[in-house]
């Protein structure tokens, strides 16, 4: 049997994890992104690298960790960004380079700096594309996460596995039931956000 | 930041020996054009004839190769262009409307990033919208897509307007308006031009447009000026074929009395009709999605009379239906001469007047688009 305070404590592991990871994710990506804008030749490295991890898959990308970084939390994360970046930095490459190019000829136009540019007019425009990819991110990491227990990262993962090895399905759904309503509460929570941020204008 | 007004009137802007190379070719040649303050100053021609890389080059958008472009004598190269382009009111035919900005943030962006107050900022939208004949309540916190394009380009106008420049660079501005709504559109910009008595510079293709509202014409080919002169000048001594041609071609003189007004009309559509029953306010929103400055309003088969957007909108003040607020308008027959369709617009001071085939609407006589046929 399965402590409720075990199933708690492995939950906020969990969620400690996922966030972390999709928030290093993101300060990553977008300064990648924005960079890609400007070299051709950072774009096609970042496009051909998130690619081919995105290739591979999720639990070899879990299980090359091992040999070079141990196991342990670190491991875990580095693991689960490789995998989370790809979505943030592809939309949100697609999201600033797919602006309407009379939007930014207008806004060099009118007296507007790169900077500003970027701020007011890149940025904003690449939001709808840009959430889109944080949720997806956020749903690939959560179910990663799970993955990484098995190098230590601790987790829901861990009593899922438990449960799994020992055949005891109680145990099991302690694990995949609370996993499970993560990513519903991640999907609802960031489709929530994006329309905060995202107004009227993108639907008709 | 905050930018310094760097000046308050245009005396003259001077292109001295401008050339632009692209690659093999040039875009513009040994250009040499003064533009005089408080004019209105087409620029026209054929495509490639550089008329666009011409207007571009005053506000630095693109760097001329030879030659110095000076506003009020001071060289535009010692000018950040950051600064240079905050002192020039910007109109471009695409519109450029930021779609994840509400109008009023549209408007107010230039001078959000000037540190302007916030309340000054709202006011100045305000004064602005009014300006254009948009009700500020109504439209400040609309997106763009919510607007028809003729909504979006009194937009467009008011956003140049924002910071108060005295120089204005227009790209085609209603490039890509229908013709009827480009009219009214244009009659407009004229009493508004009147009002704010600025310099404009103006690129176009649409050689009625230069006529109606040039001061001076600036004729470009193949990178050169042609010709440049009030539109009397162009029609009645032409430098060459092809300014003859540009102003006159398809114009040939046609006689007036031998015309009838089915010859000269545009056709109707469907989309003009209203319902009489129709609440005002309904019909502002009915008419901006159809993209419609002016409706007539059907009783049956019955015409009661016509409607202008611009009327309809005070119609947060009363409630009122079209019955109560078509005004009556001209009706001729398709065979009706020309001539008399004319005087009697002319009598009846309209612009406007709808033409009836018995009890079936068939089309739409606009004078300006008469006149400028028959030149």
């Amino acid at each position: 049997m399965v402590v409720l305070e075990t199933v708690l404590d492995a939950t906020w592991e969990h969620i400690v994890l996922v966030y972390t990871t999709l928030f290093v994710s993101i300060a990553v990506s977008i300064p990648l992104a924005f960079g890609a804008l400007y070299s051709k030749k950072l774009e096609f490295i970042i496009m051909k690298f998130a690619n081919l991890v995105q290739a591979v898959p999720s639990f070899a990308v879990v299980a090359i960790m091992v040999p070079f970084l141990g196991i342990g939390f670190t491991p875990a994360l580095v693991a689960i960004m490789l995998r989370a970046l790809l979505p943030i930095i592809k939309n949100t490459y697609i999201g600033l380079s797919n602006v309407d190019p009379a939007l930014i000829d207008y806004a060099e136009g009118v007296g507007l700096s790169q900077w500003q540019i970027h701020r007011h007019i890149r940025l904003p425009n690449a939001y709808p594309a840009m959430f889109a990819g944080i949720k997806f991110a956020g749903i690939l990491a959560n179910s990663i996460a799970v993955l990484t227990a098995f190098i230590g990262s601790g987790g829901l993962g861990e009593i899922i596995f438990q449960g799994l090895i020992g055949y005891n399905t109680s145990t099991l759904l302690a694990g995949a039931i609370p996993a499970i309503m993560l990513a519903i509460l991640i999907d609802v929570s960031f489709t929530m956000l994006e329309k905060k941020v995202t107004p009227e204008y993108s639907s008709e | 930041m905050q930018t310094q007004r760097l000046f308050d009137r245009i005396d003259s802007i001077q292109f001295r020996g401008i050339t632009k190379k692209y690659g093999e070719g040039f875009a513009v040649k040994d250009l040499d054009l003064e533009i005089i303050g408080g004019e209105l100053l087409i620029l026209i021609g054929p495509s490639g004839s550089g008329k666009t890389t011409t207007l571009r080059m005053i506000n630095r958008m693109i760097e001329q190769d030879e030659g110095s472009v000076t506003i009020n004598e001071i060289d535009t190269k010692n000018v950040d262009p950051v600064r240079l382009r905050r002192n020039i009111g910007y109109v471009i035919q695409n519109i450029g409307l930021f779609p994840h900005m509400t109008i009023g943030e549209n408007i107010g962006l230039v001078p959000k990033l000037e540190k302007q107050s916030k309340n000054d900022i709202e006011e100045r939208v305000k004064t602005l919208l009014e300006f254009v004949s948009l009700p500020p309540e109504m439209f400040m916190n609309r997106y763009p897509k919510q607007l028809s394009g003729g909504q979006q380009q009194r937009v467009g106008l008011a956003r140049a307007m924002a910071m108060d420049p005295p120089l204005f660079l227009m790209d085609e501005p209603f490039g890509a308006l229908d013709p009827i709504l480009r009219k009214q559109l244009q009659k407009e910009f004229l009493k508004i031009k009147n009002e704010i008595n600025r310099t404009i510079v103006f690129v176009t293709h649409d050689i009625e447009e230069a006529l109606v509202l040039g001061d001076r014409i600036a004729i470009m080919d193949q990178g050169k000026l042609v010709q440049v002169g009030p539109p009397e000048e162009l029609i009645f001594n032409p430098e060459n074929e092809l300014v003859a041609d540009i102003v006159d071609n398809q114009r040939k003189f046609k006689h007036m009395d031998t015309l009838k007004v089915k010859d000269l009309m545009s056709p109707f559509e469907e989309k003009y009709i209203l319902d009489l029953k129709t609440q005002a306010c309904d019909a502002v929103d009915e008419m901006t999605n159809r993209d419609l400055e002016t409706a007539f309003v059907f009783d049956g088969d019955e015409l009661l009379g016509q409607v202008e957007i611009v009327d309809l909108m005070k119609c947060r003040d009363r409630e009122e239906k079209l019955s109560e607020l078509a005004k009556p308008i001209k009706s001729f027959q398709p065979t009706d001469s020309v001539a008399f369709a004319l005087s009697e617009m002319k009598n009846s001071g309209k612009y406007l007047a709808i033409v009836m085939n018995s009890k079936k609407p068939v089309g739409i006589l606009v004078s300006d688009e008469v006149l400028l046929k028959l030149i």
